[in-house]
Formats: structure tokens, sequence, C-alpha cells
């Protein structure tokens, strides 16, 4: 397709293309609302956010009937194998299971004919407690994460320096609460979280809405990849929950990207903006998912940490390019050819 | 054609790249020094008072060259090769042959070492000393770099301990006081404890050990260490210094085991320690027994009615006969007793000496007034962590040549595009080269870490290329100031939004956090910049050659 004709079809098609995201997000909605009323969560935790026994065996014995022996004795145990990347042969086993390590280790030692000593085996234990503390924290970590992230967009699109010291201000709010004074339990801390966010996201609409579509972006970024995780049957892992943290930060970058070029860039057409910033940010989408993948196939037989962190990150970035080159590029075209910024 | 120019950025970039270096390997660079390097010493034994330190190198032995740990141990293996546990196969059932086999004859140890004065300068010295056993040192060999590796790649254990109560501050640094003697005691040197707290202001202890992972580590970090000692009802002492003013260690002629036996179901070793009781544990002592009566055995040996129990954490664990020539003495030493069994005479030996060295422990340290629960325990191996360091290698090399074909593919540019990835390169060991300087364990969610600064890098240097090669009519100066915009805003995106996993997870991610923070920052600050320097002296020349 040549320039013009490209040009021509945007034109025309920019707004009708916003219809992919939109049932995208709808089915998304749809899909979370039936998955949270069945699990009563967002996710389903692995037993490093539930608690639980993780055990890593060097052994090459079959995991099928290692399988069979463990579903007689104990609830919810899997196993899993692990191989050399080379090979293809099987070096060694993890089982997961919600079971105490000193419920489950003389059951394996019994079943395998051997002791397991730190030559032979690593194993990870997590109390119930202590995961189920892990899990809150950490999606306040995000909450938390989001929150900044859409301080520090607004701050740079807005014009309005009131404003800006404002959502500053309230951004930094519940923090400063919850680390320093101690005044307020971690519950409370969500529940003002959710005040700010709201609160936030009306000035972003008021004041930027250019920094509000960056920010929405990031969030359908990171909400598709949560249902497709979900779709795939993943339980995530501490690892997991931090890989969402790294998607918000590539997520953004390409948005700002664009928002930048269209916004501040003066003599030029929106559409050539656009098409501009198309081609460094599907470059830098590009290199990024070439080194996660890299890492993907390198680690991913070996470490359940990596495995899960690369896949999180690979699902997340197809999004990135769909949420940044439709959605955002859809709806900051239309800004600018309501505000008539050409 | 005029001759290239660096800017001063480009300088600073270089500047930081060779500090790096420096700090990574050293001045003279490391792995070019032979010997072993102390780990650990225990305090106040012969080596320490001979005046060597942990850090120190030992090059040679008693005139031979120690280059490695196996120089090392075969060095030492001949000097010492009649102390335990080698001497098992001369263990006999009667203490005195026992004793002679153990204490051999003290022996003259010239050692030659390399003293760190500074991280700069290295200073030889020579000690000598005499002693009768193994000194009391852990050594391994000398690292190759000052890059430190978390316990999740060279394997270790980490627990995560929460007290039964809420401590205050104090009461933490005691806990972690108490647990560091505790293993120091039990002899793992290799150890890190430092006290965590989470988003909700719960505090934890944290314990790292490196290496090989102790069997009975579970004990050893939760136990809460009471150890009474009573006669009948009444409590004679207790552990911890007030009623014990010493307990004897690693000193064959007043601790070991005494002998073994075969039992029905296997092999038994009894150990044997003396301690030192306080006056008025002495006294309590006397006053007990004293008042009470004497049974003879059937051997025809006389012993007091009631036996002396130890309990440990209020099990009971030793029960023994009281000579009938103690009743009411004020007697300071007292020796105690216990055992360990095993399949054979080998595990027997172990178990025996563990449980000595636990008993040792608890009587030294004293016990700890509320009760710990390990919330967090991994133990990972050693074997798996070695692996796991080839295949991050494997993938950060297969990565950035990834990168790179996808960069020369999109922009034909091959100076650009080799600008680009050595700027990425030389983030990465700068970061390594801050790591290094600030004793920075580089564990699992570090690497991710350096992994993500790699992505973010070579995204944000993409930014500055193709904003370089617009085709607008403005200076080369302003579109990179167009380009350092959006990157200085992604910069500031991705830091904040890493700022929560600080404290989240208590602080296990942090090291993910800090490395992508520290290798953020580099990039904006120093390779960033650099970088756009770069492609302007590139544009010029560029424009040199079309103009000539």
């Amino acid at each position: 397709m040549n320039k013009e004709k490209l040009n021509g079809f945007f034109d025309k098609n920019y707004k009708k293309l916003l219809l992919i995201p939109a049932v995208l997000l709808i089915f998304c909605f749809v899909f979370m609302f039936f998955f949270y009323s069945q699990n009563h969560d967002i996710i389903k935790k692995d037993i490093s956010l539930t608690g639980g026994t993780s055990i890593q065996v060097t052994s090459n014995i079959d995991i099928a009937t290692l399988q069979s022996a463990l579903d007689t004795k104990f609830k919810e145990t899997s196993v899993r194998q692990v191989s050399d990347i080379l090979t293809g042969e099987q070096v060694a086993f993890i089982v997961e299971t919600r079971a105490n390590t000193t419920e489950i280790v003389p059951f394996l030692e019994n079943y395998l004919g051997f002791k397991l000593t730190d030559k032979n085996s690593s194993i990870e234990f997590t109390g119930s407690t202590i995961g189920e503390g892990f899990y809150i924290q950490l999606m306040l970590a995000i909450l938390f994460a989001f929150i900044f992230m859409g301080t520090v967009v607004f701050f740079i699109f807005s014009d309005n320096l009131k404003i800006k010291l404002l959502i500053v201000a309230l951004s930094l709010i519940t923090p400063i609460l919850f680390f320093m004074f101690n005044a307020i339990s971690i519950n409370w801390a969500f529940i003002l979280s959710f005040i700010v966010l709201a609160i936030s996201a009306y000035f972003y609409i008021r004041y930027s809405i250019p920094g509000f579509l960056v920010v929405a972006c990031a969030f359908a970024d990171l909400f598709m990849t949560l249902v497709t995780v979900n779709l795939l049957g993943m339980e995530v892992s501490t690892a997991g929950v931090v890989a969402f943290i790294m998607l918000i930060g590539y997520s953004v970058d390409t948005d700002i990207l664009l928002t930048t070029r269209v916004l501040k860039r003066r003599g030029e057409s929106t559409n050539s903006k656009i098409f501009g910033s198309f081609k460094t940010g599907i470059t830098m989408t590009l290199t990024a998912l070439a080194i996660v993948i890299v890492g993907f196939i390198f680690t991913s037989s070996f470490s359940k940490v990596f495995h899960q962190l690369f896949t999180i990150l690979i699902i997340g970035l197809i999004f990135d390019i769909l949420n940044t080159w439709i959605t955002n590029a859809c709806l900051i075209k239309w800004y600018a050819e309501a505000k008539k910024l050409d | 054609m005029k001759k290239l120019k660096w800017t001063w950025k480009i300088w600073m970039l270089v500047i930081f790249i060779i500090l790096s270096i420096l700090s990574i390997f050293s001045f003279p660079p490391l792995f070019l020094s032979k010997g072993v390097i102390i780990k650990n010493i225990e305090a106040n034994s012969t080596v320490f008072t001979a005046g060597i330190r942990q850090g120190d190198i030992i090059t040679e032995v008693n005139g031979q060259v120690v280059n490695n740990f196996q120089d090392y141990t075969k060095v030492i293996t001949h000097l010492f090769n009649s102390t335990s546990p080698t001497t098992l196969n001369n263990l006999t059932n009667t203490n005195n042959s026992l004793n002679n086999s153990l204490v051999s004859t003290a022996k003259q140890v010239k050692v030659i070492m390399v003293t760190q004065k500074s991280s700069l300068v290295n200073e030889k010295k020579t000690y000598s000393f005499f002693t009768s056993s193994v000194p009391q040192i852990v050594v391994s060999d000398v690292p190759k770099t000052k890059l430190k590796t978390g316990l999740d790649l060279q394997g270790g254990a980490r627990a995560l301990v929460e007290p039964e109560k809420k401590l205050t501050d104090q009461e933490m640094q005691d806990l972690i006081a108490v647990s560091i003697e505790r293993f120091n005691v039990y002899g793992i040197s290799d150890i890190g404890i430092k006290k965590v707290t989470d988003l909700s202001g719960n505090n934890f202890m944290l314990v790292e050990i490196a290496g090989a992972t102790p069997t009975d580590l579970n004990n050893l970090i939760s136990q809460q260490g009471k150890f009474e000692s009573k006669i009948g009802n009444e409590t004679v002492f207790v552990g911890g210094n007030n009623d014990i003013t010493y307990v004897c260690r690693n000193d064959a002629t007043c601790a070991g085991i005494q002998s073994c036996d075969q039992s029905q179901e296997g092999y038994v070793c009894r150990y044997s320690f003396v301690i030192h009781l306080s006056e008025a544990a002495a006294k309590r002592h006397a006053n007990i027994t004293s008042k009470l009566g004497i049974n003879s055995s059937m051997t025809g040996e006389r012993y007091l009615e009631k036996q002396i129990d130890f309990y440990v954490d209020d099990k009971l664990t030793t029960s023994l006969y009281i000579a009938e020539s103690l009743k009411g003495q004020v007697t300071t030493q007292i020796s105690i007793e216990g055992s360990g069994t095993g399949i054979d005479q080998k595990t027997a030996y172990e178990d025996a000496q563990s449980s000595m060295k636990k008993m040792q422990t608890i009587l030294i340290t004293g016990s700890l007034p509320y009760k710990l629960n390990i919330v967090k325990l991994d133990t990972i191996s050693p074997l798996l962590g070695q692996r796991f360091n080839y295949l991050i290698l494997l993938t950060g090399i297969v990565g950035l040549f990834a990168v790179s074909v996808i960069i020369l593919i999109r922009y034909r540019n091959l100076k650009a595009s080799v600008a680009l990835l050595i700027t990425s390169f030389s983030e990465v060991i700068i970061i390594l080269g801050v790591a290094a300087l600030i004793n920075w364990n580089l564990d699992l969610p570090s690497i991710v870490g350096i992994l993500v600064t790699i992505g973010t890098g070579v995204d944000q240097q993409i930014v500055i290329l193709d904003e370089s090669k617009s085709k607008r009519i403005e200076s080369m100066k302003e579109k990179l100031k167009n380009a350092l915009f959006i990157v200085v805003s992604a910069f500031f995106t991705v830091f904040v939004s890493l700022l929560p996993l600080f404290w989240a997870g208590a602080g296990l991610l942090k090291g993910f956090a800090l490395t992508t923070m520290i290798g953020l920052t580099i990039g904006v600050l120093i390779s960033r910049p650099a970088f756009a320097d770069m492609l302007k002296i590139i544009d010029q020349k560029r424009v040199e050659k079309n103009a000539s």
C-alpha cells in the first residue's frame, strides 16, 4: 500500500478501527466477571502466593507414575519435567504442592529411595500466611505503580501547573499515610488508592485527554494480558506479578513516544507523525520482544520464575502493539482532529 | 577530512566503563591472584591470635605453595591427618585411646599470606604459630571478580523468620545478634542476617546462608533454645551467660565424642563437654543435692536418688546419674552429656557431633524470650545455580545478537547500529560495576532487572536514532532535544512504577527494583547522552563527506 492510500484509509476508518480493541475489552470484562465469580479472585495463584512447597529434584524418573503416586496422598499437587535445552533429556522434576515440607519430603524420599540433600534438590517453602501477605502487598504495589505512572504521564502532558501539583500531592497521600506513619491498614490503603485513582482519572480527562489516553491504554494492556493469562490457566507466582509491573513500564514508553510526537511536533500532518512514531515504536517493541523471546527459549525449561515472567511479557508486548498502534493511535488522531492540531 | 572529535559526554561514558571494569575485576585483577581466601576465622583461636584475619589470602603453608582450595586441603590433611573426622577409624570405646588419637602433638605451622591492607595495596606477610588441631578457619578459592551472586544463583538457603510477637527495633537487633552468634557457634560463617519489613509493617528476620545448607537448619533458626537443667522439679541452671560462664568446645581435652557402641538399631555415640557454672548456680546445685538420698546400683556404684535432667525447649533430652561424691558440693565444673544415633558408626558419630554443637550453641547463647516461626524457607542446590549462570550468560549474548540483527535490518547503517550495541553493552558493564562497588548480591530478580535495562535501553536509543534521522528541517541539536524529552519522560514513568517493589514481599524483590533503577539512571544520565553525541559525530562525518 502506498502512502497516499494508507493516509486515505486511516482518515476514513480510524474510528471504525477502534471497534477491535472495544470488542476485545468488552470480552475481557465479561470474562473477568465470570472468572471472578468462580474463583473469587482476579488470578489463579501458585504456591508462592498461597503457601506450599516446591521441590526440584535432579532425577530422570518417570513423572507420570510419580504424579499418580502423589495424587493418592496429597491434594493439589503437580509434577513438572525440567529438561536440558540442548538434548531435551529430562534432568530434573519439580513437585509443587500445598503440603508442608515436613509432609512431602519424607514421602518423596521414600518414593525415590534416596535422601534429598542440597546436592540433589532445591526446596522452596512458603507459609500460607506469608504467601497471602505477599499477594496483597504485590497487588498494592501494582496499584501504587499505576498511580505513580499516571502522575508522571499527567505531569508530562498537562499545561496546568496547579493541577499538576495537586495530582502529585494526591498520589503521595496513600503511600505517606501507609509507609511513613503506619496510619492506615492495608485494606484502607487499597480503598484510598482506588479513590485517588478515580479522582485523578477525572483530572486527567478534564485537563489532559492525551495523558488520560496513555494511562487508559496501559490499563487495557495489563487487563488484556491478565485475561489471556487466566485463559491459559496459568497459576501466577510472585515473578508473574512482577512481570505485570514491568509491563507498565514497557507499555507506557511507546505511548509516550506517540503522544509526544503528535502533540509537540510542528509542521507535519497528524498521520505522518503517527506513521513516523509507528516505525520507531514497532522497532522498539520488536527488539524488546526479541530479548524476551530469547530469554524464554533459553531459561524457561529450567526456571519457573523466568518461564512465567517471560510468558507474561511476551503476551503483554503483543497486546502493547495493539493498544498503542490501534487504540492509542486512533484515539489521539480523533483528539487531534477535534482540536484541529494539524 | 577533519579528525573525529569525541565530546565530553562520550569521554564520560568511557571513563565510567573503565571505572566499572576496575570495580568488577579489582586491581591487580583478581583472576590473576592465587591462593585461598579466609572467609571466616574463629575469634580467639590460635590462628586469630597469630594475627591472621578474615579476608586474608593464604598463598603458602609450610613451604608448600597454595594455589587453590584443593592445594590447601592437601597441605592441611597432610599436616593434621590424625584429627577428626578422619579419626573415625581409630575410634575405640575407651576414653583414653580416643583422647590420645585426638590430641596429637602440637605442630608448627608457617603461613605466608597476602594481607589486604586496602582494596589496592596488598602486603605479603609470614605468620608462624604452633597448633595441635586444624586451624579454625573457613577458606575458599579467591573469587575471580568482585561480583557477588545471590543464593538463587550460587546455591544456599534463605529463611524468612517471623517472631511470635511484634518486636521493637531493639528486640529485633537482639534477636539478630543472638542468631548470628548461634550460627557462629555452630560453625556457619558465610551468613547474612538482617531485618526486613514488608508493606504492612511486619518485621521479619531474613537469614541467608551461602553454599551448602546445614541439614538441621530449621531447628537452628527457629528453635527458641530454652535449656533447663533440673533435679526433680527444681531448676539448677539454665542456658545463657547468667548461669554458665564457660562452655568448652573445639578443645579435645574437654569436649568430644567419648564412645561409640553398637546398639539394637545401629550405633550410638556419646558426647560430653565441660561447662563452668557461675557461683550462684553452683550453690543452687549444692543446695539441691544436699537434700537427696543415696541409691546404689547393681554394680555397686552409688548414686544420688534423683537424676539430673536436661530439657531443651521443655523436652527432656538427657538424664544423668549424679555421683555420690557430688552431694552438697559447690562444683563449678559440670559435664554435659548426650548422644547421637545412626545406622552405622559414621552416621552415629556425625549425629552425636551435631547434637553436641546444638547443645553448646544453646548453652552459650541462652534462650529467646519468644517463639519464632519460619514463614518461608528456600534451599537452593549449588549445582543448579552453576548451570543457571551459564544459561543466563547465553541469554544475554543471544539476546543482544538478536537485537543487533533487527537494528541492522531496520536501519541499514552499520555505524549507528554498532554504536547502539556498544552503548547497550556498556550499560550492562556499568550496572555490574556499580553492583560490585556497593557489594550488591546479584540474585535472580537482579538479573531480570539487567535484562529489563537492556530492553528499555535499546528502546530509548531507537527513539534517539529515529528522531535524529527524521527528515524534518530542524537542527540535529533540536531533534536530539526532542528525543531526550521522550527518553526522560519514559525514564520517570518506569522509575516511579518500580518504587513500591522496594517494600512489597518483604523486600525479596528489592534486587529487581534496585538493578533496574540503577540501570535506567545510568542510561539516562550517562549512556543516552553519549549515544546522542556519537550520532552527532556520525552525522557530521556524513555531512562533511557529502560536502567534499
